[in-house]
């Protein structure tokens, strides 16, 4: 690493809150002021760059004029496709256009966080803004890396970038574009409350015996089990905590359309459509089965009563015969 | 006179052979500790205390719920097989109902079961309107299995083969996707299960047919008009 040249970074943010931003700046192994002092030139960053107006503008364009097939573009945020590109626009242009013209003349992109690589909140349903992923708005990267969650996890970036910088190739990634180190296994799977799901031992509220003793959050609705990414492993805040450590369920942030399909995040199922949150698909299966059984019930006593008004019928009838 | 007198020579024609039987139990002993360890993981009931390293509830759980999924799956697949190779009455065509004469039978069976026929439409194998929800039972049991195994791929280590079937995950829209439609389907087979009961019960003992018997014993009693039709194989047409 020492020996590399410093490869330049551009960092873009679209629909976005800064949160990767945020994330990226508490890096903790190496350090987002090594990163930035030693290891990279980060020539535009709308966050932390001193430039701004023509200034800023200028500084992108020349980055990626001289580096033109050899900088590192990172996207944060959605890239909103309806209006023409007009929910986001950077100096008078829109979102789209800076993408596409950004990672067409970049080495590698890296999608960072869940807006980025899969569309995110912004993209949530009804998404009035049409907003994309990277990997939808410029289609055909050959070099892009996803790094989802909400935020992606700073240590997780510095790592991706410092393998780029000292193999000079991509990890590898699984189908979802997501590197195998961070995305390769189920938070499920590495979790220290994984004894306690195995054993059958839950929090069945919240602050009740067994959320004290740190029992499994599973029927919180934590969606560890339906979730990749390495927070057991890797921790938060230079590995202080992690969600699950502190007791609060993993939502599923790093998966594809999470804010659609993890919510309500402290139930263990998504809502049954067009019934709302409190319907209970348990309830609904058990009344609907008792339902097809009564209604059975009800059919085999019309058949008996048929038949035996039937046979009385015909009793009746054949006394008359026989009179 | 009486109805009793009404008796006919009735005959007894062999319907459902073994594998038919086997698959057919086989499926119900699985489904049902399917469906109880299957609401256990769902929704884990059974209070635990002490020390986590004691106890494997859900675990012991997980595991059978495996277990009768491949007894389910293998018992599946073998009917399908069998819908080929064998005897008229276990064929594919007994299901998708494609002659002209089942698909009015659809239509007649639901006239009897609606009051609105008195006659009960005579067909040796399953009734063509049976042969239908029996059809969209292998569908659901088809998506039980695919949500099944897309679940089970994710837990899979790297090298099993069960990890083999991780392309299952987005196409049953991802893994949070998968457990609701396997919990959706776990309810409607249930709901089936209380129909199947009931229905056959009620064809058993109303219709006074052997239909109830012949599930065990392979042979359904037949009035020597349909048992004609059953060895001349007319259904086939």
């Amino acid at each position: 690493m020492e020996t590399a040249a410093k490869p330049t970074l551009v960092w873009l943010e679209f629909q976005d809150c800064a949160g990767n931003t945020e994330s990226f700046l508490r890096a903790s192994r190496p350090t987002v002021a090594e990163i930035i002092l030693d290891t990279l030139s980060i020539d535009y960053h709308e966050t932390i760059m001193a430039a701004a107006g023509h200034q800023a503008q200028q500084s992108l364009a020349e980055a990626i004029e001289r580096d033109h097939g050899k900088y590192i573009a990172v996207i944060e945020g959605s890239i909103p496709s309806g209006a023409g590109g007009a929910y986001c626009t950077i100096g008078g242009r829109s979102a789209l256009e800076i993408a596409q013209e950004v990672c067409d003349g970049a080495a590698a992109t890296v999608a960072i966080g869940t807006c980025a690589a899969f569309g995110g909140l912004p993209a949530a349903a009804p998404n009035p803004t049409g907003a994309m992923s990277v990997s939808d708005a410029v289609p055909g990267l050959t070099n892009l890396v996803n790094m989802p969650a909400c935020p992606a996890n700073g240590d997780n970036l510095a790592a991706l970038i410092v393998h780029y910088v000292t193999f000079g190739r991509l990890p590898d990634l699984d189908h979802l574009r997501r590197p195998l180190f961070a995305y390769g296994k189920l938070i499920h799977d590495a979790c220290e409350k994984r004894s306690h799901y195995d054993a059958g031992q839950y929090t069945e509220e919240w602050g009740d015996e067994g959320h004290r003793h740190g029992y499994c959050l599973y029927k919180m609705g934590c969606k560890g089990p339906v979730t990749y990414q390495n927070c057991p492993n890797i921790g938060w805040n230079g590995g202080t905590n992690w969600p699950v450590g502190c007791g609060h369920p993993c939502i599923g942030c790093a998966e594809p359309s999470f804010w659609d399909r993890m919510t309500p995040f402290y139930r263990h199922l998504p809502e049954i459509p067009g019934l709302g949150p409190h319907a209970s698909l348990d309830k609904i299966g058990l009344g609907v089965t008792v339902g097809v059984a009564a209604a059975f019930a009800t059919h085999t006593a019309v058949h008996v009563a048929r038949r035996s008004l039937a046979g009385a019928r015909k009793t009746a009838s054949d006394e008359e015969n026989e009179s | 006179m009486s109805i009793e007198a009404e008796h006919i020579h009735m005959e007894r024609v062999y319907v459902w052979e073994v594998p038919v039987r086997l698959s057919h139990w086989l499926i119900v002993v699985s489904l049902l500790v399917l469906s109880v360890t299957g609401l256990y993981i769902g929704n884990p009931f059974i209070p635990v205390s002490g020390e986590a390293t004691q106890h494997f509830v859900m675990g012991t759980m997980k595991s059978i719920h495996f277990v009768a999924a491949m007894v389910f799956t293998l018992s599946v697949l073998w009917r399908i097989v069998w819908m080929f190779v064998g005897n008229p009455y276990a064929r594919w065509n007994e299901f998708l109902p494609v002659s002209k004469r089942r698909l009015v039978g659809i239509w007649n069976t639901i006239a009897f079961y609606t009051f609105l026929h008195r006659d009960s439409p005579a067909f040796v194998g399953h009734n063509p309107l049976a042969g239908v929800v029996y059809t969209v039972v292998f569908g659901l049991f088809a998506v039980m299995i695919a949500t099944g195994f897309a679940l089970s791929a994710a837990n899979a280590h790297m090298n099993a083969m069960l990890s083999g079937f991780q392309f299952l995950i987005p196409l049953c829209g991802g893994l949070q996707m998968a457990r609701f439609i396997h919990h959706v389907g776990m309810w409607l087979l249930l709901g089936f299960a209380a129909h199947h009961f009931w229905s056959a019960f009620l064809v058993g003992t109303v219709e006074r047919s052997s239909l109830l018997d012949s599930i065990f014993s392979g042979y359904k009693v037949l009035t020597p008009d349909v048992a004609r039709r059953a060895r001349k194989h007319i259904e086939e047409d």
